[in-house]
């Protein structure tokens, strides 16, 4: 090898390297189109994004308030001067100017309202000032019923908002359809919140807001703060989205449930935490150490205790996660506790723990139930064991990041 | 070696490692307040964790000993570790930690929705982890051996010992504080005596030292006689392609590597975490060539030996000496065993995860157990049964096999929607299997010289194709089974966490969607546990014998 | 009082509609081009490189680039890659919401 080669190929190096530099850079900036949107195509989905929030109203159904909430936005979208809004028999809204027409439109429509043909008119108006000379009327057709009309005016007569007017009369249709669906769906979802709020125990909210109405006189301040946890955490009990959580979440929601515990019983409740870092993204079953702890707190200062200790440990083990619960209150007579777990107790005793045991086994299998120590007067310590992965049990994403 | 100082520095390391391993976490994270206690693991931290893992004997002894003997051509190796972090960031880091899995065959599992591509997965990821073990207990063999004139066995046998014992008592609970201390003592271990050599060095006089353009080793190189050596004698270009492509694109499938993104609170901070991770290793292997250059200088009789990785245990007492190189040396020692005990512990605990779920019967703690001695024990039997090879080459080859399996595996799992279950199984065993196979032809020397054995002893360069090839040909013949969540696993592969699916994951899976605490049909009944509960209880491990409530009274 | 989806392409997504299957495919094009961006750039030296340095056979240029000048190199390439990518994730939620996502920590 001579020293040419060698200084040829010494200048190649840096070449190369601009060149690896600049496919890089092409493959990342293509020149046509980007997948996720130039900023040309963000400006025109804010604009659509606008003309969307028209739809909100709409799909409560056509009334009166909700018809005067979309017509602002309806008109913004067709650059008319004014618009209307009617169901079958009178106006529901008028947007923009020259409202004195809005008693003029009804005999306008006669014709279109039992066809569901669109129809454009002249508007007679005797003010010379008036800008109204002309106006396009669009029926609003639902379930093949026509529910009223949009009325567009403008200074002249203009083909583009005739069929602009058109156009948005459908979309409202669309829209009002759309409303007939929802309603349909809401009952279903009540139905289910309905069996999400016997998540949380009555006793609780009661004993909670009664803590916070003690505050409000003395402690303004803390009054607020207990009732934002109060609400942080029924939200997060009474949430819709995802069976499974992060225990990080899940601690975050003991956090606040022993923040309003201790408003009720203040000193009287030592909490300590140890919690391993690396286990804090584990997926688990929701709410299933709420309970636990819930219990625990229960058991803590049921006797003539004068103060309660409730430990909490999350640790590392390998490929699962250890979670321990552990309090010095009255403990249980362990036969009872077998009879609670079989789901042979009565309804006060040990409220979750056997809705818990069951979800934990239904979801891991059976090796990862509840292990309880306990007797009476000695305690309780409950371990679960939760795997760092299982097929099927996703979290949904943590909506207070601690970090 | 002066091994009135080395042997406490030893002891000091393993000391200081269960302790921080047993109480770190009670000390740092006993609290009444949840915010403390519920903080994330921070990139930073996480990336001196994954660092301190990572660094294994191969980078603290092994590449200076390859740069000794070999001169800079060797300089691949750091180079290879450390790129492989760039490729695992830019194809895998965050999808892989969105994927929620913790070990491959969990990602293998949820992604192909195949129990045998799992089982496959896992017993690939057993045997690179041992093949990655062993290198790390012939170092300490031959670490123990430089320092005391202990027999060769002896040091394998001490780190195999206190691995086993800490991991399987539960010692290594705060991992992320164990492994973020052994990078920073690692990096001391390598940084202050390196100051000081270079000072000696430049009161020797500073005359760089001499690397023949093109080692003439065969007759007489490090490990005379030994297979690899002659290889890359025979075809430098092709081992350093070899070495290249093996440790680029097997950085991501090495286990004890995976296990420890499952840290990271999400996929943006996985990704932080690999570009910190970049920073910290890259900075550490600035110093081990060094080391390797003075050592040509300083003990230029280790070319001629099979333990030229022994240089940077003598290098302190050489090129400094008197009392503070006997110092140095024993912090070197020290550093050396941080970086046995990190990898080996981080690799067992990998594998004995492994072992305990996929591999043995039944699951539980004592499972757990039994399963970190079997981890361990095959490894140090491997130990005493291989011929040394140089620790570096040794771990080279435990990437070679991760990149023929799991490279294809987890890129094409996570960027392409038509793998399939057979051509993952194709691919792992085609690719995976056959570098597997020609790794341990190496080890057993069936072939000693010509091109096979290079072939052989290098396989990556041909068996990665294979992998990807075989992964990709047998997917497209099968389009058929392409698994019936796809989509849903790429989503959430994919999408970043404040967008995340709700819900569907759950749904996907076929798992009911009524909400909690309303009780659907019990699916717990027909789970393949096995292990059935007496008479229809649902109590099966609650243990509350007089023994246990008379210790509570106690209290 | 009914419930709508609060981003309705957030939910097209979420259903696994084709229409949320394409947004995903978007995404998922966009960051593989920056993965491959950032893989080429250090491909292409690294596989001239040893060809390089045998026609070379200069041992300070090889200690110089592999003992001391790759490194930074690394890290630079990934943290482009992740400013990319992080950006690629930033442009896709302002898609999919129509605004900047409140909730990114």
């Amino acid at each position: 090898m001579t020293g040419t080669a060698a200084a040829v190929l010494l200048a190649l190096c840096p070449l190369l390297l601009v060149g690896g530099f600049l496919l890089g850079r092409r493959t990342a900036h293509p020149a046509g189109r980007s997948d996720v949107g130039s900023p040309v195509e963000h400006a025109t989905f804010e604009t659509l994004h606008t003309a969307s929030l028209a739809a909100p109203p709409l799909r409560a159904g056509l009334t009166e308030d909700t018809a005067r909430k979309s017509a602002r936005r309806l008109r913004t979208l067709l650059g008319t001067d004014a618009l209307c809004l009617t169901n079958r028999s009178t106006v529901l809204a008028w947007d923009g100017v020259g409202e004195h027409h809005a008693k003029l439109v009804m005999e306008r429509l006669a014709g279109l309202l039992p066809t569901g043909r669109s129809a454009a008119f002249d508007c007679g108006c005797d003010d010379v000032d008036c800008p109204l000379r002309w106006a396009v009327a669009a029926p609003i057709v639902v379930d093949q019923r026509v529910l009223g009309a949009l009325v567009a005016y403008a200074p002249r007569d203009s083909a583009v908002l005739a069929r602009a007017a058109d156009e948005v009369a459908r979309w409202v249709s669309v829209q009002l359809e759309l409303a007939e669906l929802d309603r349909s769906r809401t009952r279903v979802i009540e139905a289910e919140i309905k069996a999400l709020r016997a998540q949380i125990s009555p006793h609780f909210i009661f004993n909670s807001l009664a803590a916070i109405a003690s505050f409000v006189r003395t402690d303004p301040e803390r009054a607020r703060e207990l009732l934002l946890e109060f609400a942080d955490f029924t939200r997060y009990s009474f949430r819709r989205h995802g069976e499974f959580t992060t225990l990080a979440d899940e601690l975050h929601s003991i956090d606040q449930y022993l923040a309003l515990v201790r408003a009720r019983f203040g000193e009287r409740l030592a909490v300590t935490l140890q919690i391993a870092p690396e286990v804090l993204p584990v997926s688990l079953p929701f709410l299933c150490l709420q309970p636990l702890v819930e219990n625990a707190v229960k058991h803590g200062l049921e006797g003539a205790v004068t103060r309660s200790r409730i430990t909490i440990s999350a640790q590392d083990a390998g490929a699962e996660a250890e979670v321990v619960i552990e309090d010095d209150g009255i403990g249980m007579e362990p036969e009872a506790l077998r009879r609670i777990l079989r789901g042979e107790g009565g309804p006060s005793a040990g409220i979750g723990l056997s809705n818990v045991d069951e979800r934990l086994r239904q979801v891991f299998g059976d090796d990862y139930g509840l292990v309880i120590e306990t007797g009476v007067g000695a305690g309780m310590k409950i371990t679960v064991r939760i795997p760092k992965y299982r097929a099927g049990v996703h979290s949904s994403p943590p909506e207070h990041d601690p970090a | 070696m002066n091994e009135a100082y080395a042997i406490p520095a030893v002891a000091a390391v393993v000391l200081v490692t269960v302790l921080i391993g047993g109480f770190g976490l009670r000390i740092s994270r006993t609290t009444s307040d949840f915010y403390v206690a519920s903080r994330t693991v921070g990139p930073s931290l996480n990336a001196a964790a994954i660092s301190g893992e990572y660094l294994s004997a191969a980078s603290f002894l092994g590449v200076a000993g390859l740069v000794l003997v070999y001169g800079p051509d060797m300089l691949w190796y750091p180079v290879g570790y450390t790129a492989g972090y760039l490729v695992l960031l830019v194809f895998v880091a965050a999808p892989l930690r969105r994927s929620g899995a913790y070990t491959l065959p969990d990602f293998a599992e949820g992604r192909l929705e195949s129990r045998q591509v799992r089982t496959v997965v896992s017993v690939l990821v057993v045997g690179v982890g041992w093949l990655y073990l062993v290198p790390q207990l012939q170092g300490a063999g031959l670490t123990l051996q430089i320092l005391t004139g202990a027999p060769r066995w002896l040091g394998g046998a001490l780190v195999a010992a206190v691995v086993v014992l800490a991991v399987a008592a539960g010692g290594m609970r705060s991992i992320t504080f164990v492994q973020a201390f052994q990078y920073w003592l690692k990096l001391t271990a390598l940084l202050v005596p390196a100051f000081f050599l270079l000072l000696a060095w430049h009161r020797d006089g500073g005359a760089p030292p001499a690397f023949p353009a093109v080692p003439d080793l065969p007759a007489s190189g490090a490990g005379a006689g030994q297979p690899i050596a002659t290889s890359r004698a025979d075809h430098p270009l092709y081992a350093t392609y070899g070495l290249i492509v093996a440790t680029f694109l097997g950085t991501m499938g090495l286990p004890h590597v995976v296990v420890r993104f499952y840290t990271s609170p999400h996929g943006r901070a996985a990704r932080r975490t690999t570009v910190f991770v970049l920073a910290l290793i890259g900075f550490f292997y600035l110093l081990p060539p060094l080391y390797g250059w003075l050592g040509r200088l300083y003990a230029p009789e280790l070319t001629h030996t099979p333990d030229a990785d022994a240089a940077v245990l003598l290098l302190p007492g050489r090129a400094v000496g008197g009392l503070g190189g006997d110092l140095l040396g024993a912090l070197v020692a020290g550093g050396a065993f941080a970086a046995f005990l990190s990898t080996a512990s981080g690799l067992t605990m990998a594998v004995a995860g492994v072992l305990s779920q996929d591999v043995l019967p039944a699951r539980g703690v004592r499972h757990f157990r039994l399963a970190t001695v079997l981890a361990m024990t095959v490894p140090l039997g491997g130990t005493l049964l291989v011929s040394a090879v140089p620790v570096a080459d040794a771990v080279g080859m435990a990437f070679a096999v991760s990149a023929s399996s799991f490279c294809p595996l987890l890129v094409l799992g996570i960027w392409w929607r038509r793998l399939t279950p057979p051509g993952a199984l194709a691919g792992l065993l085609l690719g995976g299997g056959s570098a597997l196979a020609a790794v341990t032809l190496t080890f057993a020397e069936v072939v000693r010289s010509g091109w096979l054995h290079t072939l052989l002893a290098w396989p990556a360069v041909w068996s990665v194709p294979v992998g990807f090839l075989a992964m990709i040909l047998v997917s497209l013949a099968t389009p058929g089974s392409i698994p019936p969540h796809t989509s849903a696993t790429m989503t959430r592969l994919h999408l970043p966490e404040s967008l995340t699916v709700r819900q569907t994951a759950a749904a996907a899976e076929g798992g009911s969607t009524s909400p909690p605490g309303t009780k659907s049909t019990p699916s717990g009944t027909s789970t393949p546990s096995g292990t059935s509960t007496p008479s229809g209880t649902s109590f099966p491990g609650s243990t509350s014998s007089t023994g246990s409530t008379s210790t509570r009274e106690g209290r | 009082m009914h419930r709508l989806p609060r981003h309705r392409t957030q939910w097209e997504i979420d259903e696994q509609t084709t229409l949320g299957a394409a947004y995903v495919r978007s995404l998922m094009r966009s960051q593989l081009r920056a993965g491959i961006a950032a893989f080429a750039v250090l491909a292409l030296p690294v596989v001239t490189l040893p060809l390089f340095f045998a026609a070379l056979r200069n041992a300070t240029v090889v200690w110089v680039v592999l003992g001391f000048g790759c490194y930074p190199l690394l890290v630079l390439i990934a943290w482009w890659y992740v400013r990319r990518a992080e950006r690629n994730e930033r442009d896709f939620a302002r898609l999919v919401r129509g605004t900047d996502p409140p909730g990114t920590p």
